[in-house]
């Protein structure tokens, strides 16, 4: 297995300059790390303009980072060729309208380096992967959102990248086309591509992430595995079946006495969307405390 | 951009003009149609030059289909190149289309001037039938001078020249304008400047008599403004005069260095731009 991350994230920080006559500066990003391996699901979450998309973006080259580095399987991300390597989807894309399906991949795919039979195979895939075989020859201008979003997923994907990065890609989609991008996420990790994805719907985020990384106010708060950053340390749980309250009081010897059957033994969790909202809502709580005695 | 409504509207223009001047001699007629169409020619090219290359960028970044472009291995100066590329075919084909309407209509006219002067010869007294012969001998001459030549096409390269250098100049305003219509105002100003720059130089060149700060001015604005001057090859085609090939092939030359130069600043203004 390679021993080089898919991302890696160093001390980076953001910072851009508020127009005007003052010459005022705005921190999106402060000295953020990450670091995601091949074949994971990583997950940035966060409120919005708490820099997730600032920080995609300097990771994609499409903005330089003010101090820090970043590298995708070990190439600076500020380089054109480590783009080979990754595909992205934006956050509410609007691609060429009067491109059909098929038109707007073939586009996405030659600017890939694609050609001829390669190119018109995998764009017979692709469109079969999310399911727009029927639509492939519709101009973009009557898809409806989610559709959109399961062909800017499928330009994203046309060169084989080994990395993916979905900013909000559930964003704005009913309940049904958030469903079927979660199964695209999904068979993208079951293909060993690594994903890294931002978006409000915790539950979602939970459901196909591994790692995960809550960012405020251009700041890293918790990151880690889900297991490791939804545990509640100071606090133990038991699972039995068939558990009365009388066992309360002697479970553990108990149980193995009335032939209870011993399910679990660990730390309770709590949901991603709870521990969310303590950390950003303590951070908040904190700043405003920092914010009052200055 | 409504490329073929343009175009209707230039069809429209082109076949007014060919009725328009019917009371003319032989060679004001041709010369009226082709000074015409040349205007409408041009003036479609340029506006549509600015027009539609101040939108492209502005439209890609808006949509954010310019993130689904440069995250793609592709450099920021691929990404220019292509955008100048995909204007100047479109403008390449407008043109064509247009230059073959226009040729067509010329040859048409030019068929029917030639008929119908001869036609009018019937009623003139001729002393032998060698000095009737003369003069249809020289009404196809003067047709020929000023209907539908090759020469047409010098005409017509000084027009995609000047289109793609102003293509150029407007892709690089649009890399650090704020703006479509600060694009499209500048681009403006810019083609007005370019047109007018070879006279300036000259009033200013003559009247600064050797000074230095005058000269370097002159050289200042050669250098930041294209100077259509050197493509202005119209009124001699408009009068049937030949343009040699130098002539074009220096338009061609010019032409390159413009756009190179304009692409190298647009690079390197939108290498460091923001998205």
């Amino acid at each position: 297995m390679s021993t080089v991350p898919a991302v890696s994230v160093e001390q980076l920080t953001r910072v851009f300059r508020v127009p005007g006559l003052r010459r005022r500066e705005f921190t999106a990003v402060s000295d953020v790390s990450l670091e995601v391996q091949p074949g994971e699901v990583y997950g940035l979450i966060g409120p919005n303009g708490s820099g997730k998309s600032t920080t995609m973006k300097v990771l994609l080259g499409l903005l330089r980072a003010t101090s820090g580095k970043c590298a995708i399987f070990g190439r600076d991300s500020a380089r054109v060729d480590s783009r080979e390597e990754v595909g992205y989807l934006p956050e509410n894309p609007y691609f060429y309208k009067h491109l059909t399906g098929a038109e707007t991949l073939e586009f996405y795919g030659k600017l890939c380096g694609l050609r001829g039979r390669e190119l018109r195979d995998r764009i017979g895939e692709m469109l079969a992967l999310v399911d727009l075989e029927e639509s492939r020859d519709r101009r973009l201008g009557g898809y409806s959102k989610g559709m959109l979003q399961r062909i800017g997923l499928a330009q994203a994907i046309i060169h084989r990248p080994r990395l993916v990065v979905l900013d909000e890609p559930t964003a704005g989609v009913d309940p049904l086309g958030s469903r079927q991008i979660r199964d695209l996420i999904m068979e993208l990790k079951r293909r060993g591509i690594t994903v890294i994805l931002s978006s409000h719907l915790l539950e979602q985020v939970q459901e196909v992430c591994d790692r995960i990384g809550i960012i405020f106010r251009g700041r890293m708060l918790r990151e880690g595995s889900l297991a490791q950053i939804t545990e509640v340390g100071n606090r133990s749980e038991i699972v039995l079946e068939g558990m009365t309250p009388e066992l309360m009081e002697e479970m553990r010897a108990l149980a193995a006495a009335r032939g209870a059957k011993w399910i679990h033994d660990g730390h309770p969790r709590t949901t991603l969307e709870t521990l969310f909202l303590e950390v950003t809502s303590a951070a908040a709580e904190a700043a405003r405390a920092s914010a009052g005695k200055s | 951009m409504k490329v073929f409504a343009f175009m209707a509207i230039f069809a429209v223009v082109l076949i007014g003009a060919s009725f328009a001047f019917a009371d003319l001699k032989t060679e004001q007629e041709l010369k009226m149609l082709k000074d015409v169409s040349f205007a409408a020619i041009q003036l479609f090219c340029m506006l549509f030059a600015i027009a539609g290359t101040a939108m492209l960028i502005p439209r890609d970044v808006e949509d954010r289909t310019l993130y689904t472009i440069l995250c793609k291995p592709v450099s920021r100066l691929e990404y220019l190149l292509g955008k100048l590329g995909g204007m100047v075919l479109v403008l390449v084909i407008s043109l064509g289309a247009m230059d073959l309407l226009f040729t067509g209509v010329l040859h048409l006219k030019q068929r029917t001037v030639v008929e119908q002067n001869v036609a009018e010869l019937e009623y003139r007294p001729f002393r032998s039938q060698e000095e009737r012969e003369k003069a249809v001998a020289e009404i196809i001459e003067v047709a020929t001078q000023q209907g539908a030549s090759w020469n047409l096409q010098a005409g017509m390269a000084a027009i995609l020249a000047k289109s793609i250098v102003l293509t150029a100049v407007t892709l690089l305003v649009s890399t650090f304008a704020t703006s479509t219509l600060f694009t499209i105002m500048v681009s403006l100003a810019l083609m007005v400047i370019g047109h007018a720059q070879g006279l300036a130089r000259e009033v200013l060149l003559d009247e600064a008599d050797g000074a230095v700060l005058p000269r370097l001015v002159a050289g200042g604005v050669a250098v930041l403004f294209p100077d259509f001057k050197t493509f202005d090859v119209l009124d001699a085609v408009i009068t049937g005069t030949v343009v040699p090939g130098v002539e074009v092939l220096k338009m061609g030359g010019l032409c390159g260095i413009y756009c190179v130069l304009y692409m190298l600043a647009a690079w390197v203004l939108f290498a460091d731009k923001e998205l």
